[in-house]
């Protein structure tokens, strides 16, 4: 066997080499110390001992299941609602778009120049309770006179579904506007009604947009504490609020670890079922059909 | 203990929008956590040895000035030269002592604080610091693992005279060997006169259902249970654990009710600002700024009586210039320095004798009662057994959503 050939076994290894060892350093260790961390037993004050102590799991799941149901619920209406206003977004873009599809799609992206914790204080300011969104609410008599709509639950599912948004427009833009138009045409040609077209040929190519896109909003919604930290109330608390001020408030590290690996658990097992529900070609990106 | 989720860029926020005054306002306690965790403090927190003893602390053995020292203290909470932008009171130090200060505003929050320093204190190691500066509880309990000097009170005749009474002997430390405090604060009801259409002077004003959604509490755990207690006439100095639980259940269930719209730490004063909270539990060096910049804002200490929190300085063991330390403890307790500090960040002096230098140099201060309330009517948490604390402040984040 020549060097050349020998070299070129090794290729592969070494292409491979810098996003493993990334993955090593930046996910695969991290993860074995809170995994470590989570069955420790202790305080910041007494000192923390690693102790194969599963209690933490059983007891945080007990106390925190509220938040956890919470935070899933909030994330699926979050992500449902993202599907609803971002595919006819991304449908009008991708097909009567024209010559302003780029700028369009620049626009989608526009507001996330500037950094999320900013943006949603900017929805604190608006949507305080005498600024301008609930005097008009009030007045068409959408909002009773005291009502408001900072501190609900309203505000929380609209602030996650808002900071969300473009990764599932942009996914979902991506497919539809790769989508060839004489498959349309095909469509019609045969007789398709233009609700069929969308139903039989559009929708389906457009796939793996729609799974890709919920799947970026919706994890990521899970774990989020800053909308329900900022436009909620501890009633609106998600699991993301408790991870958070547990790890670095009250440095109750194992609980917050263990609370780390019940919400990566449970990630985990909706992204499958939702991956059996359509298929797993869409989830890998493969083009339908 | 400030379990707030409190934003560093929330309140730097407040900064830019109020400009200059504000920074008064700007942070000082409710605790910053999230953004400013140390990757120290983090990996200091994975290590896993246990917790030391805690001896008898050790007094420190006389000796001689040094030519430096470090001080750890909460951002703001010293006089500033706004023109210079130099430490008035450190430079007067350097001037006397021949000693180099150097200033660290590195606390943000007293368990992140902990979380960072407590390897290197378990060590006997204070990571350079010879002073720092902590809320009351967490000076208790750094003395418990023995984390802290005893102080030699011969070396300190000012501190010794001047230290207000209302302070000087808490349950902890009742003749202030480990800690001696810097500055204090009153927990005072805020609200908007505008609004609440009357003036409020109970705790109790809290729950009133007419306010419901637009009150605030505070996530330090004394401040807010503390209160409540009062509130319902029991003395937090005497309070049982089952009446500190009492106290949390009906927080919690206000908060459930919907009465109480979050739990906060120096974030109320944007809310009350904007105008979607109309009355809620405040820090006194807030409220100074806040009615100056609007005056439908109004306070009033509760009638029933309000809770105090001291913030201490202490000097950790292994602090390699700790004579010199108990030097500037005892230089900020001449009035006179004590007047300038006062002046700038607005909370209450534990000395005395600074009230009649500011009477002459700046009476607006001087008069000002949520800089010199009346500390007769000021209340301390109660120090309980750790594990009666921890289930307490286990009821209180559970209560407070966190």
């Amino acid at each position: 066997m020549s060097i050349l050939q020998r070299r070129r076994g090794l290729l592969p290894f070494l292409l491979l080499a810098p996003g493993l060892a990334w993955l090593l350093l930046f996910f695969a260790v991290p993860l074995y110390y809170m995994a470590r961390q989570s069955l420790e037993e202790g305080t910041i004050f007494t000192g923390f001992e690693f102790a194969w102590n599963f209690q933490t799991y059983t007891d945080a799941l007990s106390n925190y299941d509220e938040q956890l149901v919470r935070s899933f619920l909030y994330a699926g209406a979050a992500t449902l609602i993202a599907f609803a206003v971002g595919f006819p977004l991304a449908y009008a873009i991708a097909f009567r778009g024209g010559k302003w599809k780029n700028a369009l799609v620049l626009l989608v992206i526009v507001p996330f120049f500037i950094t999320y914790l900013i943006r949603t204080l900017s929805w604190q300011t608006i949507l305080e309770d005498s600024g301008v969104v609930v005097n008009l609410l009030q007045f068409v008599g959408l909002l009773g006179d005291d009502g408001r709509i900072l501190a609900t639950t309203a505000a929380v599912i609209a602030g996650i579904t808002y900071n969300f948004l473009p990764f599932m427009i942009l996914p979902v833009y991506a497919s539809l506007e790769r989508i060839d138009p004489r498959m349309l045409e095909a469509g019609y040609d045969l007789y398709g009604t233009r609700r069929a077209v969308f139903t039989r040929v559009t929708l389906p190519l457009a796939m793996p947009g729609v799974v890709a896109g919920s799947l970026l909003t919706f994890i990521p919604a899970v774990g989020d504490f800053i909308n329900a930290e900022l436009l909620g109330t501890p009633r609106q608390s998600m699991i993301g609020n408790v991870i958070q001020s547990r790890f670095l408030e009250l440095t109750d590290y194992p609980t917050a670890a263990a609370l780390s690996f019940i919400l990566m658990a449970l990630v985990l097992v909706v992204v499958l079922a939702w991956a059996r529900l359509v298929g797993t070609e869409s989830l890998m990106g493969v083009e339908a059909r | 203990m400030s379990n707030s989720s409190g934003w560093d860029i929330e309140r730097a926020l407040d900064a830019m929008q109020a400009s200059g005054l504000s920074r008064r306002t700007l942070m000082k306690r409710g605790g910053a956590g999230a953004l400013s965790l140390s990757l120290v403090g983090f990996l200091a927190a994975c290590g896993d040895d246990d917790g030391g003893g805690a001896d008898e602390a050790r007094v420190i053995p006389k000796g001689e000035i040094s030519n430096r020292l470090t001080f750890a203290n909460w951002p703001l909470y010293i006089d500033v030269d706004e023109e210079t932008d130099e430490r008035p009171t450190l430079e007067k130090f350097e001037r006397r002592y021949g000693t180099r200060v150097r200033y660290v505003e590195e606390i943000n929050d007293n368990v992140e604080f902990f979380g960072k320093v407590r390897q290197q204190y378990e060590q006997g190691n204070s990571g350079g610091r010879d002073l720092h500066v902590v809320t009351d509880w967490l000076a208790n309990r750094m003395n418990q693992l023995g984390y802290v000097q005893r102080f030699d009170k011969e070396e300190m005749p000012n501190a010794v005279r001047n230290i207000e009474d209302a302070v000087a002997s808490p349950d902890f430390d009742p003749e202030r060997e480990i800690s001696m405090p810097w500055q204090s604060g009153q927990v005072l009801l805020i609200y908007r006169r505008d609004m609440t259409g009357r003036e409020l002077r109970s705790i109790n004003d809290l729950f009133d259902p007419e306010f419901r959604g637009r009150v605030t509490m505070l996530t330090e755990m004394r401040d807010t249970v503390g209160s409540v207690l009062l509130g319902d006439g029991i003395e937090p100095e005497q309070a049982t654990k089952d009446q500190a639980l009492a106290a949390i259940e009906k927080v919690q269930r206000a908060s459930r009710d919907g009465q109480i719209r979050r739990f906060t730490g120096n974030e109320y004063t944007r809310d009350i600002a904007r105008g979607d909270t109309v009355a809620l539990l405040g820090w006194s060096g807030d409220a100074v700024q806040l009615l100056a910049d609007n005056p439908d804002i109004a306070y009033s200490p509760p009638e029933e009586g309000f809770m105090i929190f001291t913030d201490s300085m202490q000097i950790p063991v292994g602090a390699p210039n700790a004579f010199t330390a108990q030097k500037m403890i005892d230089f900020v307790y001449r009035p006179e320095i004590q007047a300038a500090i006062t002046e700038y960040v607005n909370y209450v002096p534990p000395v005395k004798g600074a009230r009649e230098i500011l009477q002459e140099r700046n009476p607006e201060v001087a008069e000002n009662e949520l800089i010199f309330p009346d500390l007769s009517e000021a209340h301390n948490f109660k120090s309980f057994p750790e594990e009666e604390e921890a289930e307490i402040d286990a009821a209180f984040q559970r209560a407070i959503g966190a």
